[in-house]
């Protein structure tokens, strides 16, 4: 294409420069583009991993140093120690670790009511799937079974044929009947939590009221109890 | 073919781009839903099972434990009420409304999250521990040096952060309605 006439060198130089650099321009648009791509992929792709493969991560953490089904006592929280982080000096804290594809876990606590008690569970990426306070719970008494989807229908099958068999009369004899009493008495207090995931924590949380009462609400977090029960058959 | 020569400089954008933003997101706190009375800001959804992937990787990274939702509610302040950050050189007097909740601790920590090391040893106030008024009030003196009353010992580094979980929350905070709430305000005193 040959310049206008009335075109300068000069413009038509400039002009000449700026078509090449708007070529040059619509040629990269599809790396700028997929830089941009790539780069929100990337960042999704971090986020989501980040609870699974951070190595400070609260669940990774406890899995180097607690056993399945056994209870860790927090120490008092100081500046001396970040594990974890912001920690309420005032709290008692005992975690439990689960892994459901080993069994079921029982958590069983008693509030005293002095001291305000929490009970909350959380999947290894962090999510709490159930909290619960001693104001929420019958006489403060904290009875919970976790446990799959798998499980509970295993566990509510073996009821039902439970029900099925059992012969007519069989609670005819008042001792029998309480039997049966205190037992029903205790599935329903019991709370069975579906979980969604398999790995996760339990986290029992007792609160000393005032700095010299933290003793008190250590010794009622230590009652508290975590057992890895049989799967059902 | 001359095409291909941008690729790997498309590939270094791309991750630093990524990288940047990563960075960018976790240092605005745990994900989207923040509520914001005063100087406090909370995360509600982190204490329940419609937390954001944000918010997971927020407290991934942090290693914190924070409260379900039927627990309590964890307020943090970064600044005082005028929007200045919390700073150890500076006093502090903290008071005025107390939130609705069975029992409130209030602490302050660095910024990664330790508890601020102070000769007095002692980390926090509770609800239960404070001197009042005749009306219920209350005075919080956050100051380096010991102070008379309710003293919140601040330690020596200059920046820090206040934290103040409200346990067992009214319900209507729980069930997210914030616009009753009330917490303290921070007021900025003498620096030093």
């Amino acid at each position: 294409m040959s310049p206008p006439l009335s075109d300068s060198p000069r413009a038509h130089s400039r002009r000449i420069w700026r078509l090449s650099w708007l070529d040059r321009a619509i040629g990269l648009l599809p790396w700028i583009l997929g830089a941009l791509f790539g780069a929100v992929a990337l960042h999704l792709l971090i986020i989501l991993a980040l609870p699974a493969v951070w190595p400070g991560g609260a669940y990774r953490a406890l899995a180097l140093r607690l056993p399945l089904g056994e209870k860790l006592l927090l120490p008092r929280a100081d500046s001396a120690s970040r594990d974890p982080a912001f920690s309420d000096p005032f709290a008692a804290v005992a975690i439990c670790r689960f892994d459901l594809s080993r069994g079921p876990l029982r958590l069983r606590a008693d509030a005293d009511g002095d001291h305000p008690f929490s009970l909350s569970v959380r999947l290894a990426d962090g999510t709490i799937i159930y909290s619960a306070n001693d104001r929420q719970t019958p006489q403060g008494k904290f009875d919970v079974l976790i446990v799959t989807q798998a499980q509970a229908d295993a566990q509510d099958s073996k009821e039902e044929s439970k029900e099925d068999v059992k012969p007519d009369g069989a609670q005819d004899s008042a001792a029998s009947a309480s039997a049966a009493g205190a037992a029903g008495d205790a599935v329903e207090n019991e709370l069975r939590l579906v979980s969604p995931g398999a790995r996760g924590f339990a986290v029992f949380r007792v609160l000393s009221l005032r700095y010299g009462d933290y003793d008190a609400a250590a010794a009622a977090r230590a009652e508290a109890q975590c057992q890895l029960e049989k799967p059902t058959p | 073919m001359n095409g291909l020569r941008a690729l790997p400089f498309a590939a270094i954008a791309a991750l630093a781009l990524g990288l940047a933003a990563t960075l960018l997101s976790l240092q605005n706190g745990p994900g989207f839903g923040a509520v914001r009375i005063g100087a406090w800001t909370a995360w509600p959804q982190i204490g329940g099972s419609d937390i954001d992937p944000y918010a997971r990787a927020s407290i991934a990274v942090d290693g914190a434990l924070p409260l379900g939702a039927n627990e309590g509610l964890a307020f943090v302040a970064t600044t005082d009420d005028s929007g200045a950050p919390l700073d150890a050189r500076c006093d502090y007097l903290i008071g005025g409304r107390a939130p609705s909740a069975r029992f409130w601790t209030l602490s302050a920590y660095d910024v990664d999250g330790r508890l601020r090391p102070n000769a007095a040893d002692r980390y926090g106030l509770t609800s239960a521990a404070l001197l009042r008024d005749s009306q219920g009030g209350f005075v919080i003196d956050a100051a380096r040096e010991a102070r008379p009353g309710n003293w919140l010992p601040l330690g020596e580094k200059s920046r820090f952060i206040l934290v103040l979980r409200a346990y067992q929350a009214a319900t209507s905070v729980v069930e997210n309605a914030f616009e009753a709430m009330t917490l303290p305000t921070i007021a900025r005193g003498a620096c030093s």
